[in-house]
């Protein structure tokens, strides 16, 4: 498959003296739903924000190899026109919301492309939809919940129909409940075809949907793999043990204590089965020895 | 209100401001006063603006009392404290009788405004009540470190500022990342930029546009040649 997004030896520095990218080497396949971690100041943003193109166009800086959406360098295009391609959401997303209401707010990115008024509703009614905000199209911005203000965050990019969306921490400011409905709404557009790339501390909110994971360590790409590929390395690693799901955590402990590997744990009950064959097998073994 | 047209009611912000400084009788700046109001009341608000009216009205009788205590007569000071109110009052009127997309749309269209100031003042708007409950959420924060609002004027401005400073630290971080997302969502782009508002004058904006007009030239002629008005 064609990557979506690809890191050629890209280096950034914001100032001179410090890297905040450092050579990162990697390809994120189309479609796929692909999640960034690591520990604060790690260069997770920057990141995110090389794939918008605002870095290096709109920080400046300095920089080495390149990054390609769709296999166009990021610096050969406009960030508005790269905009219809990937679509941000950035980590302090109520700055993000910049109209009254909720139809004004979704509206904005296509009224900035010059679309036609009739395009603009269809397209308005078709997001609402899709996000789960249809019914609100009058209310006022300010008088969302947090998790409302973030699905139309996500609305706002994503009515400009890009082929990727990025989001840096979706669901920091979200309670449980609001993070988990919101990585739902993250799963069905990509069911729908669209490439996810999130960042995210805690990796058991996407353990049922992470199909590749990096790990981002002082600017360096550390790992890159599946989950069952890059959380065993992560527990060697005091400061990225916090984002290893607990799940995992009794996964790997388990794995060597009875020297044994289980299947990729996605959810407590594929836990479950694991272990209860397990069980299952050992009595097998009892009862025949 | 709501069916006149927001460039409409742009101009007739500008006119009854015009009739505030030409008038200097309290009695009938009092009256185009108790006339915004029975217009205001026609507009059907919401009781969020009546508060903020009243707010008006106070500080429009404090500059008052503040004129004559400084000396100058009650006629003078009443003319000074209406003149606020009415220019005050049809700017509330209009907006809270138009949508600011509208308003801004009419700048855009009719007025012929960059897009990029139009926006400026839609986005003021938008963030002013994020604005109050970051201001609310940092005086909570120090009151939890010893912040008080207690004690005299200079003793509550100075403890004032242990708010003002992250307030106004948040404001530019919000700016910044607000100035970086309209990047990323084609703002200022070459591209012609459509709205979804409808802002086109009807009979009824012509109409009220003439007459009010032609009250205000006649006010002017009367004011530059007595006639008696």
């Amino acid at each position: 498959m064609k990557p979506a997004i690809e890191f050629n030896g890209f280096s950034y520095a914001y100032r001179q003296d410090k890297l905040a990218l450092n050579n990162i080497q990697v390809s994120i396949p189309k479609g796929s739903f692909t999640v960034i971690t690591g520990p604060s100041g790690a260069g997770k943003t920057t990141l995110c924000l090389a794939i918008a193109g605002a870095v290096p166009q709109y920080f400046g800086g300095s920089v080495a190899g390149n990054v390609q959406v769709n296999q166009t360098d990021t610096r050969n295009i406009s960030m508005h026109d790269l905009a219809l391609h990937v679509g941000s959401v950035l980590q302090d997303y109520e700055s993000q919301l910049v109209a009254m209401t909720v139809e004004e707010e979704i509206a904005f990115g296509l009224e900035n492309m010059g679309m036609a008024e009739h395009d603009i509703q269809e397209r308005v009614r078709r997001v609402l939809q899709r996000v789960g905000l249809e019914g609100l199209e009058q209310r006022e911005v300010s008088s969302l919940s947090g998790g409302q203000k973030q699905r139309l965050a996500i609305a706002g990019v994503l009515v400009l129909e890009p082929e990727i969306i990025v989001l840096d921490e979706p669901t920091s400011a979200l309670d449980p409940q609001g993070a988990v409905q919101i990585y739902e709404l993250l799963h069905t557009l990509n069911s729908q075809g669209v490439t996810v790339v999130v960042v995210e501390h805690d990796l058991s909110q996407v353990l049922s949907y992470a199909q590749q994971v990096l790990v981002i360590h002082e600017g360096k790409l550390l790992y890159c793999g599946t989950l069952s590929e890059v959380l065993p390395c992560m527990i060697d690693y005091p400061e990225l043990q916090t984002a290893m799901p607990i799940l995992w955590q009794v996964k790997l402990q388990l794995e060597e204590a009875l020297e044994r590997k289980f299947a990729d744990w996605r959810s407590v009950e594929d836990a479950k089965q694991d272990i209860v064959r397990f069980i299952m097998q050992n009595k097998g073994v009892c009862r025949s020895a | 209100m709501r069916r006149y047209a927001p460039l409409t009611k742009l101009i007739l912000t500008i006119i009854i401001s015009i009739w505030a400084i030409l008038f200097d009788s309290p009695a009938i700046l009092a009256g185009v006063a108790g006339l915004q109001l029975l217009l205001l009341a026609i507009t059907r608000v919401s009781t969020t603006v009546y508060k903020g009216i009243l707010g008006l009205v106070m500080f429009a009788l404090m500059l008052a009392v503040m004129q004559y205590l400084f000396g100058a007569t009650i006629s003078l000071a009443l003319v000074t404290g209406l003149r606020m109110l009415n220019m005050t009052l049809i700017f509330i009127i209009m907006l809270a009788s138009t949508r600011i997309s509208d308003i801004t749309a009419a700048l855009v269209k009719q007025c012929r405004i960059p897009s990029d100031y139009a926006f400026m003042f839609t986005a003021a708007l938008r963030f002013i009540p994020d604005f109050l409950e970051e201001s609310k959420a940092v005086r909570e924060a120090q009151s939890c470190r010893g912040y008080s609002s207690r004690g005299n004027a200079f003793k509550r401005m100075k403890s004032y500022l242990t708010v003002v400073e992250p307030l106004v630290l948040r404001a530019v971080t919000k700016s910044e990342t607000m100035a970086m997302s309209l990047e990323l969502r084609g703002f200022g782009s070459q591209r012609q930029q459509a709205s979804l508002a409808h802002v086109a004058l009807h009979g009824r904006d012509y109409i009220l546009i003439s007459l009010t007009t032609l009250v205000t030239l006649a006010l002017i002629i009367n004011k530059l040649q007595p006639i008696g008005f």
